[in-house]
């Protein structure tokens, strides 16, 4: 059974002369593990695929599973606590909630998802992971935009989610700090795991994927598999 | 729950100036409801005090028609009490007096005023109208003599000091002048701006002699319990007959509280004016919260907060800054209140120019302090606070997340 199962799926905006097709017919497989990036050019669906996928948009029609649950028979409550336990995010503006600290943020993640063993430990123990100890009492406008980054991969990472879905996740980096996240994004994924979603239009991003998925026009139009990404 | 009461409370001290603001409104509006309240409840004590203690105790018979509230207390109808009817008034009333109210004019050399002259029974006067507030300069008119208390605002206008001679002068009981040479014993400050004014005390065997008659124009009584007079007022007219009239500290207190009724409304109108801001600021200001924090809702939305508990997380911002601004409005209202309540506030340098003698009202004010009303003020505060953040939580707890993480 695929993690993430796609059949059909179509998301139109507007109606008449306004109605825009975002995702025409679109039929995806994503299995545990994968690291996968989603490219193509802006307008092409990215995102909107991406906002299925991580159920904070319903599709038009069509059926998506995720871990086996049919969503499309999911209320919002529901979608909510699907969201909370089996899927983590990682922004392109890093999305962090200004008033809390750094751990605070982890923590977040943990607390939505319901979660209240430990919390403070398993928040804690992130940290070296994504390379920012000592850096856990801080607010987000105290740390770079590179570690607010890594804050945000731990916090996607902190409840152990089925997929983590990052849109344009370097895109506000500098490609010092872009490359970093990248080769965290992928040591966890071998070390943890965890399947990764990622769009972007970063050639260094695709270079890391070992499966490339290209949109256009709401439309997946190549899947390639790459046996051996960069390191 | 902790983790929105954080968020929330953050979120309200990351726009400090804002939240000030807000509270603030809602402080002044508690702080004032309870203010006015306690000041008009203060004030209604007053008068009801001050018509039982200076004025008609809890029930007064006089003759019929008597026209005091024309300014005149004529001695030509007066009363009989036979034993019949001070054996009843024995055993009605806890205590009870009887007074012989008059019109003289004072006259110290070529200077004269017109007093509102209350003849009392040195024994049992006392007992209907206690003289909790009174300062006298000098002391009581012994009796039986020739001696008299007179008001400050006599003694004023007059020159007089404690221990000279007035001449008061005045129609006898059938008419004829009589005048009489009167030492001042004492002037008596009583708090009540009218009795402060123009009053003049004397014993009734005084006043006997000066109108001619021993007989008293009032019966006062004093019951176990104000509310006791609808049950006791029949008891007493069908006693004293038709030729007498009674009041009571209700009849004679309506007008003056049916003005406060309506200083209570526009109380609660300024109170109603100061929560409706203070509803507008705070929908504003949540609203203003909800915009700035589109993508902060969206990200909570994407991490699995569900909608109720962004609703929630507003509401709870509302209801600190509600719980806050009624507490310290709370604080300050009710501690005024509540000080004013033991230690009154003095009115009478406002009353100096002002004629009170229509009035039985004291110049020291009391104010009326009542935890429920103070504890109701909160809760109305509170749940104002609440009431008027549903809207903009709303707002915000609909918000798309697929939009609401992406915005600027």
């Amino acid at each position: 059974m695929a993690l993430c199962e796609l059949e059909g799926i179509t998301k139109t905006y507007g109606e008449g002369p306004t109605r825009v097709d975002a995702l025409k017919d679109v039929d995806l497989r994503v299995e545990a593990g994968e690291f996968t990036v989603l490219s193509g050019p802006s307008g092409s669906g990215k995102t909107t695929l991406l906002n299925q996928i991580g159920c904070l948009d319903r599709p038009t029609s069509g059926t998506l599973r995720i871990d086996g649950v049919d969503t499309s028979q999911l209320g919002n409550l529901a979608l909510s606590k699907l969201r909370a336990d089996k899927i983590g995010f990682i922004f392109q503006s890093f999305n962090l909630v200004p008033v809390l600290t750094a751990l605070e943020n982890v923590e977040l993640a943990l607390q939505l998802a319901g979660q209240s063993a430990h919390i403070r430990e398993r928040a804690r123990a992130m940290f070296p992971q994504v390379g920012l100890e000592g850096l856990q009492a801080r607010r987000p406008n105290q740390l770079s935009g590179g570690q607010q980054q890594r804050v945000a991969i731990a916090r996607a990472l902190v409840k152990e989610p089925a997929v983590v879905i990052a849109d344009e996740p370097t895109a506000n980096l500098d490609s010092e700090n872009g490359e970093q996240i990248l080769s965290l994004m992928q040591e966890l994924n071998a070390r943890l795991g965890t399947t990764f979603l990622i769009s972007t239009h970063d050639p260094r991003v695709m270079a890391h994927a070992r499966r490339r998925i290209e949109m256009e026009d709401g439309r997946i139009v190549k899947d390639t598999l790459s046996q051996s990404p960069a390191p | 729950m902790t983790l929105l009461l954080r968020l929330a409370l953050r979120n309200l001290v990351r726009n400090a100036r804002r939240t000030l603001l807000t509270t603030t409104v809602i402080v002044a509006a508690i702080g004032v409801l309870i203010l006015g309240e306690g000041f008009i409840s203060g004030v209604e004590d007053n008068i009801i005090i001050s018509a039982e203690d200076a004025s008609v105790g809890h029930l007064t018979v006089r003759p019929a028609d008597y026209p005091a509230d024309l300014g005149q207390y004529p001695v030509d109808a007066l009363l009989d009490i036979s034993p019949d009817q001070r054996a009843y008034l024995n055993g009605e009333a806890t205590a009870w007096t009887a007074r012989t109210l008059f019109q003289p004019t004072v006259i110290a050399g070529e200077d004269w005023v017109r007093a509102r002259g209350i003849g009392y029974d040195p024994a049992t006067d006392a007992g209907v109208f206690p003289r909790r507030l009174w300062s006298i300069e000098g002391r009581a008119p012994a009796s039986p003599g020739d001696e008299i208390l007179i008001a400050p605002g006599i003694a004023s206008l007059l020159n007089l000091d404690v221990g000279q001679s007035v001449v008061l002068q005045l129609r006898t009981h059938e008419g004829a002048i009589n005048a009489l040479d009167v030492k001042v014993a004492g002037i008596v400050t009583t708090t009540n701006a009218s009795l402060d004014m123009a009053g003049l005390f004397a014993p009734r065997e005084l006043v006997a002699r000066l109108i001619a008659s021993s007989k008293p124009s009032h019966i006062s009584l004093r019951l176990r319990h104000r509310d006791a007079i609808d049950e006791v007022a029949p008891r007493l007219k069908a006693r004293f007959g038709e030729r007498t009239e009674l009041i009571s500290w209700r009849s004679e207190t309506a007008e003056l509280l049916r003005l406060q009724g309506i200083r209570r409304r526009a109380l609660q109108l300024l109170v109603f004016v100061l929560m409706a801001l203070a509803a507008f600021g705070i929908t504003n200001t949540i609203l203003m919260a909800a915009h700035e924090r589109v993508r902060e809702v969206g990200t909570l939305q994407a991490l699995g907060m569900p909608r109720h508990r962004v609703l929630q997380m507003f509401l709870v911002e509302g209801a600190i800054m509600g719980v806050f601004g009624s507490l310290l409005g709370a604080a300050w209202g009710g501690g005024l209140v509540g000080h004013w309540s033991l230690t009154p506030i003095d009115f009478s340098a406002y009353t100096q120019d002002v004629r009170m003698d229509a009035f039985s009202f004291s110049v020291l004010i009391y104010t009326h302090f009542e935890w429920s009303v103070v504890l109701t003020a909160i809760a109305f505060g509170s749940l104002i606070s609440v009431l008027a953040s549903v809207y903009p939580a709303q707002v915000a707890s609909r918000m798309a997340p697929a939009d609401a993480v992406r915005a600027d």
